[in-house]
């Protein structure tokens, strides 16, 4: 009951700022939209310069796939040669597609052109997809073509797509990005609520009442818990809506991983704002955390990825499960048999962070 | 001229003073830069895939040879190892313990040495839809080689492809250049973030306003001590991209600086403005931090390429300062590009920090009036 009025007060000082409401609703829908639409950018529109010397037939349809080819921006064709290099300092494209009539060898009924590519290769994703989307074509070009000339190909190859069958990365990173803003929101509201009212002294009323330390604890926990769940489930609702990503498990999975993941994140947040001596000092710490937890949640590169001096550091960041489980009830459907060593993985995680921050808030109030 | 000198000696003495808060925007950028210069690789250092050959003979082992061999390829016998291997290899499948599942069909030997069509199944774990794409890619590719035993077709066309200023596609090429820019505008504008809103909580900025000194004299006196800050920062995360992570910088140190500078003014005109703006420290750095970082890291072609934007986010990226200096170091250090290369970039700059700092400059003289 005592628990139920220090609730209440956290709830009334939360929206007694009138500028809170929109920041808790409609500030982490906005963001998945806008986050939404960026992240999930398919590579697409790679800006390439043409440079065609040749004249035959091949070598135009060629030209012609790659420029109706939606991968594909072509900036310019031209049938002057040109250095490739300087044109790619320049950086207005990102790879220049040169042809040229074969030279000529003895005995080969088929012409197709001598084709180089120079690519930019600093941005090393996009230039192994373009790469890959590159020889796709040309690929699927002279088999057509020779196919009209009647020399099929022996083998025929059936790929099979899995969990994401139109390989739209929405599908992937759109259930993250909730995870992500669950944990944004929670970190930094919970690091400066301790911290907040040390700062303006209203610490000493809270001790002097007759709460029980871990019920001052539960008590700012179980407001930032529930407003993190309103938010998540608001940015779920984005996702599967708005962005109409398909959701094939059971959704009560999720509801059960959340409840693990909050009180690790919620307790984290405390034991900022215990070991924090000014609101500033929290904030910033938080934010710092958060953008390490980003990082290394594996929602923009792969866990697999990360390099093995830092692979701890992954390895105790509760995001990264959640994410991980998020995906994989998402997209594969997978139930909790597929996902309990996360699920466990996350509870220690919970429980440590717990009990350190707990342990920590007790000194916090006997100063 | 004078009258901003003492400004900037104040500023100064405030900056000597706070020494803690200079060693976190100094330590804070060097661990952010370990930290995310191991995190971010987009580099796919192998495929695990499931293969399952129920045909056996030379022919389907020279292709699962083929796969085998390639340097990003890890490859299992399913067959030899389940009872069931379709089976498994779905189940590993949505364990996400093998990325696809490769099946050679009984009649596969024979019917290529017939000379007849042969099928073969691929099975492709497509959750993420780039590392999915890039799998369908590699598969293609050694499937062609596999192939022109039987079709010559590597003799039909010469397809030659060369990458430049990155040549072994590693993307901490792509990465580490790129979070110089995102760190110097964070550091830049944190740094002058505080520096009006502190005065304003501590109250002292009662005895800023009724001094004799223009409100023009005043912003511009409390950002120019910081140029200093920012750059010292920008050299060592400079020095650490060359020696630590050692990416070459091929371009001159001079351009950079000449760059960095405007940049540099960029981010600290924008963190005055802030603090012009916010009431407190505390939100002044939070706007800071939140103003720069995001669109930053999501709108400036730090991870996601400009090019693939739709084109309402590509408007809006042109107002993000980053997506200049981004474009601007990166061609810089990894291409050597020159002053000439990035003038427009230049301008924009300049024109961010003038626009920035006269917004600055105005309001604050709006809140001084009305203190007064």
């Amino acid at each position: 009951m005592r628990l139920f009025y220090l609730v209440k007060k956290e709830f009334i000082e939360t929206f007694r700022q009138k500028e809170m409401l929109p920041l808790i609703f409609i500030a982490p829908i906005l963001q998945i939209i806008i986050l939404g639409y960026v992240v999930t950018t398919d590579i697409k529109n790679i800006p390439v310069e043409i440079i065609n010397l040749s004249k035959n037939r091949a070598s135009f349809e060629i030209v012609q796939r790659i420029t109706s080819s939606p991968l594909f921006n072509v900036k310019n064709i031209s049938n002057q040669d040109k250095d490739a290099l300087d044109t790619l300092k320049r950086g207005r494209v990102k790879a220049v597609i040169r042809l040229q009539d074969p030279r000529p060898k003895a005995g080969k009924a088929l012409n197709y052109p001598e084709i180089q590519v120079s690519m930019d290769g600093i941005d090393s994703n996009t230039s192994a997809i373009a790469a890959g989307y590159f020889n796709g074509i040309i690929k699927k070009y002279i088999l057509e073509d020779l196919a009209r000339k009647g020399r099929q190909m022996p083998v025929d190859t059936h790929t099979q797509i899995r969990f994401n069958p139109e390989l739209k990365s929405i599908n992937y990173m759109g259930p993250g990005i909730v995870a992500l803003l669950l944990t944004i929101s929670t970190v930094f509201f919970t690091s400066v609520s301790l911290v907040r009212e040390k700062e303006q002294q209203t610490m000493d009323t809270l001790l002097i009442s007759r709460l029980t330390p871990v019920e001052i604890y539960i008590g700012k926990a179980i407001p930032l818990a529930v407003l993190g769940l309103v938010q998540a489930s608001l940015g779920m609702a984005v996702v599967m809506l708005w962005f109409k990503t398909p959701v094939r498990g059971n959704l009560l999975y999720l509801l059960l991983s959340a409840l693990v993941f909050l009180p690790a994140i919620l307790s984290y947040g405390l034991l900022i704002s215990t070991l924090a001596s000014t609101q500033q000092q929290a904030l910033f710490f938080s934010w710092f955390s958060m953008i390490t937890f980003m990082l290394l949640s594996g929602l923009f590169t792969p866990i697999e990825n990360i390099h093995p001096a830092i692979r701890p550091l992954a390895d105790i960041n509760p995001v990264r499960y959640l994410i991980k489980i998020i995906r994989e009830i998402f997209l594969k459907g997978n139930g909790v048999e597929y996902f309990y060593r996360d699920l466990l993985a996350l509870a220690m995680i919970a429980i440590t962070v717990i009990t350190l921050s707990i342990l920590n808030f007790k000194r916090f109030i006997s100063r | 001229m004078k009258r901003i000198k003492a400004v900037m000696v104040k500023e100064f003495a405030h900056i000597r003073r706070d020494p803690a808060s200079l060693l976190v925007v100094f330590l804070m950028p060097l661990v952010m830069m370990f930290i995310y210069g191991y995190a971010l690789n987009f580099d796919i250092k192998e495929i695990k895939a499931g293969i399952i050959d129920y045909s056996g003979g030379d022919l389907s082992r020279s292709l699962i040879e083929k796969f085998a061999n390639n340097r990003y390829f890890v490859i299992e016998d399913l067959a030899a190892r389940y009872a069931d291997p379709i089976k498994a290899g779905e189940e590993l499948l949505k364990a996400g313990k093998l990325k696809e599942v490769i099946i050679i069909p009984a009649d596969f030997s024979r019917r290529l040495k017939g000379g007849q069509k042969a099928d073969l199944g691929i099975i492709i774990d497509g959750s993420d839809s780039n590392v999915a794409n890039l799998v369908y890619q590699y598969n293609e590719l050694i499937i062609l080689d596999f192939l022109s035993a039987f079709q010559d077709l590597k003799e039909l066309i010469s397809l030659d492809t060369k990458i430049y200023f990155n040549p072994e596609v590693k993307s901490a090429f792509f990465f580490i250049p790129g979070l110089i820019a995102i760190l110097l505008i964070m550091i830049s504008a944190l740094l002058t973030s505080i520096s009006i809103s502190r005065e304003k909580e501590t109250g002292t900025i009662d005895l800023v306003f009724i001094s004799p000194l223009k409100s023009s004299e005043i912003i511009i006196g409390k950002t120019i001590p910081y140029i200093l800050v920012s750059l010292v920062a920008g050299a060592t995360i400079l020095v650490f991209t060359r020696f630590w992570f050692g990416i070459p910088i091929r371009g001159s140190l001079l351009v950079l600086f000449v760059f960095s500078l405007l940049y540099v003014l960029t981010g600290l005109s924008f963190g005055i403005l802030i603090s012009t703006l916010a009431p407190s420290q505390k939100t002044a750095m939070f706007g800071a931090l939140l103003a720069t970082i995001l669109p930053s890291v999501m709108l400036s072609g730090f991870i996601f390429p400009l090019d693939s934007l739709s084109p309402v986010l590509r408007g809006i990226s042109h107002l993000v300062p980053a997506t200049y200096f981004l474009k601007i170091i990166r061609g810089v250090i990894l291409k050597g590009a020159e002053l000439k290369h990035f003038l427009f970039e230049g301008v924009a700059m300049a024109v961010f920090s003038l626009v920035f700092i006269t917004l600055a400059i105005a309001k604050f003289s709006r809140i001084r009036k009305k203190a007064k």
